[in-house]
């Protein structure tokens, strides 16, 4: 098996104010597939999500990026593993230029200035947004501020790439351009989306979370056929 | 546009123009700082009463902006925004000290005037040397500059934090104006205990959205010190500039500039 894989081994997690919004789930993400997690609002899809970045802690269970579990003293080496791209690209940007936002991570992981320049090219090649590099963040649409976001994670070299609603609030054309820019990644890929079309589009598996817990996993044509599990989900 | 519109549309503005490439963008954030320090010193420096002196210094923000490619009269237009608060400072002055100190025909002016207008104009030349500082050079580049001068990291990301959520705060006000302007049918008066209930939403939204920028940095690896490229190089560019402002401000502060200036007219 290649180290590049998700595991989260009956994980619960329950916010301090006592809202359990994970269950005792349980799944095993290999390298290279490209998942949706889907639900309602409130399914626990984010907390999921932040779970696999080392943002939240485990309650119950474990949570394992390629053989290193999350834990504080793993954090660092974690984070370069798993991307995280926010549902938000306003939260994500934060620096005064495209560039400066680009580098932030390779800069974090103290990498040679050469380096840093050169994933900064790339990054922003990949989501072709090379010619914004100079730009300040607030200056760029909505489409374009989704791709910088996925650069600024893209630069860190990431195994994983995990991305809350990245076509949220995107208009028709920067949403297929996003959706052309997934498909073209090799990474494993882990999206939480509402966006159903887009689940079907780009991921042949996807897991349904419901009240906290996974209410189905398996192909995505065949769940997404299933109504009475949608229903059942507050999808339909 | 509404006043917290404008005022994140000013920040953005200031933040725009240190993308610049001029002569002064181009010179190392450490000799503009520490010019933009002396600067500030020699102001100070000055007696209360000294309004000449300290005329003859409003020529180098003229100078370095127009260096920097910077209209002076932006600059003199935001460096208005605190003459309010500058003012609050030296109010007293004119009311306990009436000895008179000069005479414009029936009109005497006390020695508290002169102080309070002193101070006034050492607040204005401090804030757009500050703001040309800024404008050239960019907040990040600054508190780059500051550490590699020594200051320590947790200051520099302190002066980062607080530079990001400014706008954080403003963006949040801005949204919550606009819900209330578009419910409020007009009214422009409310309640104390409404505009609480303003305050403490616009508190507690914008702590959750720092919350959010806080772990989109921790995903990127943020470890508490705010990472900067070491691209500074100090230049011969530089050294030239910084003693020639410092030369500059000890004539300045030394010689009656304004006095010499007259002499030169006369002749």
């Amino acid at each position: 098996m290649s180290h590049h894989y998700v595991k989260f081994d009956h994980v619960s997690y329950t916010y301090p104010n006592g809202y359990r919004a994970l269950d005792d789930v349980s799944l095993l993400i290999t390298h290279g597939q490209k998942v949706a997690v889907i639900g309602a609002n409130g399914a626990g899809k984010s907390t999921l999500m932040l779970h696999m970045n080392g943002l939240l802690t485990a309650t119950e269970g474990q949570v394992v990026i390629g053989d290193i579990p999350v834990t504080p003293k793993t954090l660092p080496r974690i984070r370069q593993t798993v991307g995280l791209v926010f549902q938000n690209p306003d939260d994500q940007l934060f620096m005064p230029t495209v560039a400066d936002d680009v580098a932030f991570g390779p800069i974090n992981m103290r990498l040679p200035d050469s380096e840093v320049d050169r994933r900064v090219d790339m990054a922003l090649k990949a989501v072709g947004a090379y010619d914004l590099k100079d730009r300040p963040g607030y200056q760029l649409s909505g489409g374009q501020k989704r791709s910088v976001a996925i650069a600024t994670v893209l630069s860190m070299e990431p195994d994983i790439l995990v991305m809350d609603e990245p076509s949220s609030n995107l208009d028709p054309r920067a949403r297929r351009m996003l959706m052309r820019q997934i498909e073209a990644f090799d990474h494993t890929c882990i999206i939480t989306t509402h966006d159903l079309d887009l689940a079907l589009n780009l991921c042949p598996r996807t897991i349904v979370m419901s009240g906290g817990h996974i209410a189905a996993d398996g192909p995505t044509p065949d769940l997404l056929a299933d109504r009475s599990l949608l229903e059942r989900a507050s999808l339909l | 546009m509404t006043a917290i519109e404008r005022a994140l549309y000013e920040l953005n503005e200031i933040d725009g123009y240190a993308c610049g490439s001029s002569l002064m963008h181009r010179l190392d954030p450490r000799a503009k700082t520490i010019v933009t320090l002396l600067y500030i010193a020699t102001v100070l420096s000055f007696r209360l009463d000294s309004l000449t002196g300290i005329m003859s210094l409003w020529i180098f923000p003229i100078l370095l902006s127009a260096l920097g490619g910077i209209s002076y009269n932006r600059v003199f237009v935001k460096s208005l925004y605190v003459l309010p608060f500058i003012a609050l400072i030296g109010i007293f002055n004119p009311i306990f000290d009436r000895r008179p100190a000069l005479t414009a025909g029936h009109v005497v002016i006390t020695v508290g005037w002169l102080q309070f207008i002193s101070i006034c104009l050492r607040g204005m030349l401090a804030v757009q040397a500050s703001l040309i500082l800024v404008m050239t050079t960019g907040f990040m580049k600054i508190c780059h500059g500051l550490r590699r001068m020594g200051l320590p990291a947790v200051f520099t990301t302190q002066l980062l934090m607080v530079h990001r959520y400014l706008s954080v705060l403003l963006k949040e006000a801005a949204s919550m104006d606009c819900a209330r302007r578009s419910r409020g049918y007009g009214r422009r008066h409310y309640t104390p205990r409404l505009w609480g209930i303003f305050i403490g939403q616009l508190l507690v939204r914008t702590v959750a959205r720092a919350g959010r920028i806080h772990m989109a940095m921790l995903s990127r690896g943020f470890d508490g010190n705010a990472a900067i490229r070491s691209t500074m190089r100090w230049s011969a560019a530089d050294t030239i500039f910084l003693t020639a402002c410092a030369a500059a401000f000890a004539i300045a502060r030394l010689a009656d500039l304004s006095r010499l200036f007259n002499i030169l007219t006369l002749r």
